[in-house]
């Protein structure tokens, strides 16, 4: 026999999971539409959307106004967050299991949870280079800045959502009945939220709609976020009811993800 | 100890009993196989055995363990080719050698299987690119990559072409040639009368009848048919002990002693100078064993 020996021992999972994460990162970028649609698509729209409203202002209030660039830079952030948590977990994790690629590991001898981790750290990764690429940008070319004092409070929110939008994207899985139906799905549960949620314009909404949008969380990621680029905001960038509404939304989230991954009829 | 042991296995779905009370045991290095009719429970119990469905009643035992939940002891010795199964589309034939052998405590080498595969010229292809048969051949170097004991072959080859199957059969072979167990199943009479030592007959949630594919339904007791020909005008001997069918001058005889009545009848035919066309003997084969067996039998 010409059996190679694996580590063994306490590491060995943890040193799996980290392989993992490899797999998984060479696995999403060679999926060129795949790393397009999470990965860029937030920045085109960075770009068009600051070239249609490139002189525009917006009212924040007290007599206050900022650049439209200053409010877009972070609603795209959080836009490109959901992108890539949400819509990419929902629509892999669901085609990774009408492929069978979910039974298939369940049958290895990988941890369940190191898979999870794996996946889920492997779409964080995706991420944070998201997140440091749309800050770049707005940085050097839309003359957008965080400043130092707000920095807790923007990181803490996208580290914050981002947590949530991966477990909701996991959860949603179970609501879905085949691949082909997962974008679709998966759209129509986010798109019309975006709108409300203050992500592309500013719009004046009827207060029932702003009532609507503040249940769920893509307003308090947006909001959160804006909050930490707004010059005129005081303190650490942190802003409370957001943070909270996307906590709670966390927990459904991850009640929505183990129920998920546990179910029987998941293979 | 042998490799699988089940006794009085039951599944239910809701008021479904997909499987009533099965009862076999798989010597370890043996190759079994469960042949049986789409719905006769092969695949529940291959997934009861392999850990992916909890069994409602029985004892079942797979290399000493429990699989109900899929143990990861269990799941370390065991290699598992399920049927339509994906991999992850986007890596290549190597890379998920390389990735599903890290699981494994034990494991072979990456070149070694593609060799075995024979997936030489596919080595940097990814999954996605890849025919059905080499997908096929793919998933059995998956199931082969942690040294395991024993192998569950679901269907392996559903979708070849007959060369593909012959490919795969030998590799199968190759597999008891080095100790392994092979749990099978197929439709396919001839795959089952190739590669297994034993063969279990199923038929709604029941097995109806276990044994070597020869010895299968008393299949070496059945008798035989010997079939010919007549010349024009001919007529057979009087005394023959073989039950006699005619249709015209096709003739049909049915026998348990068939050496004897052959060689009655072909003593007869040079005797008399006759020419018998189409002289043939045959014993029942697997497929009309198991065509009566699960009652799928023309009438």
């Amino acid at each position: 026999m010409s059996g190679r020996r694996a580590p063994v021992g306490v590491g060995r999972d943890f040193g799996l999971v980290a392989w993992q994460v490899l797999y998984e990162q060479r696995a999403f970028w060679r999926n060129r539409a795949r790393a397009f649609f999470a990965f860029l698509f937030p920045i085109i729209f960075l770009v068009i959307f600051s070239a249609i409203f490139q002189s525009k202002t917006i009212y924040v209030g007290f007599h206050r106004t900022i650049s439209y660039d200053t409010f877009f830079v972070p609603g795209i952030l959080a836009y490109g967050v959901i992108a890539t948590t949400f819509i990419n977990m929902a629509v892999g994790t669901t085609v990774l299991r009408d492929d069978g690629v979910l039974k298939r590991m369940a049958g290895t001898p990988l941890a369940g949870w190191a898979y999870v981790a794996a996946r889920i750290i492997s779409t964080l990764i995706v991420t944070v280079a998201m997140s440091a690429l749309t800050l770049l940008i707005g940085h050097f070319v839309y003359n957008t800045h965080v400043r130092g004092a707000t920095l807790p409070g923007l990181i803490v929110t996208l580290a914050l959502g981002s947590a949530t939008f991966t477990a909701l994207g996991v959860a949603l899985v179970r609501y879905i009945k085949n691949a082909e139906a997962a974008p679709a799905v998966v759209n129509a549960a986010i798109l019309p939220l975006t709108f409300i949620s203050g992500i592309w314009f500013h719009f004046h909404l009827s207060p029932t709609l702003t009532d609507i949008a503040k249940v769920f969380p893509v307003r308090a990621l947006a909001d959160g976020l804006q909050h930490a680029f707004n010059p005129f905001t005081t303190g650490s960038g942190f802003e409370s009811s957001d943070l909270l509404t996307l906590a709670v939304w966390l927990a459904v989230g991850a009640v929505g993800m183990v129920r998920f991954l546990r179910a029987p009829d998941r293979v | 100890m042998s490799a699988i042991e089940v006794h009085d296995l039951h599944k239910s779905y809701g008021d479904f009993e997909a499987v009533s009370g099965v009862s076999f045991d798989v010597a370890l290095g043996e190759v079994f196989c469960l042949l049986g009719p789409n719905g006769a429970g092969k695949t529940t119990i291959t997934e009861i055995l392999e850990g992916y469905r909890v069994r409602s009643g029985g004892e079942v035992s797979v290399l000493g363990m429990d699989p109900a939940g899929g143990p990861r002891a269990l799941r370390e010795r065991v290699g598992i080719v399920l049927q339509s199964c994906g991999v992850q589309q986007d890596l290549t034939v190597a890379e998920l050698i390389e990735m599903y052998g890290r699981y494994h405590k034990r494991r072979r080498g990456v070149d070694e299987l593609i060799e075995l595969v024979e997936l030489d010229a596919k080595r940097e292809t990814r999954a996605q690119d890849l025919s059905g048969g080499q997908r096929r051949r793919l998933d059995l170097a998956l199931a082969l990559v942690g040294e395991p004991d024993l192998i569950f072959l679901d269907e392996p080859t559903t979708g070849f072409d007959p060369h593909a199957r012959r490919q795969a059969w030998s590799t199968i072979r190759s597999l008891c040639e080095l100790g392994k167990t092979v749990f099978l199943t197929t439709h396919f009479m001839d795959e089952a009368q190739t590669l297994a030592d034993r063969v279990a007959v199923m038929r709604t949630g029941t097995i109806v009848a276990i044994g070597s594919p020869d010895e299968l339904g008393g299949r070496g007791r059945r008798p035989s048919a010997i079939r010919f020909t007549l010349p024009h005008a001919a007529e057979l001997p009087e005394r023959i002990d073989a039950a006699i069918t005619r249709d015209g001058d096709r003739v049909q005889l049915e026998t348990t002693n068939p050496v004897r009545v052959t060689a009655a009848i072909t003593g007869w035919a040079v005797a008399e100078g006759i020419e018998l066309t189409g002289f043939c003997v045959t014993q029942p084969t697997l497929e009309d064993i198991y065509l009566e067996l699960t009652g799928e039998a023309s009438p």
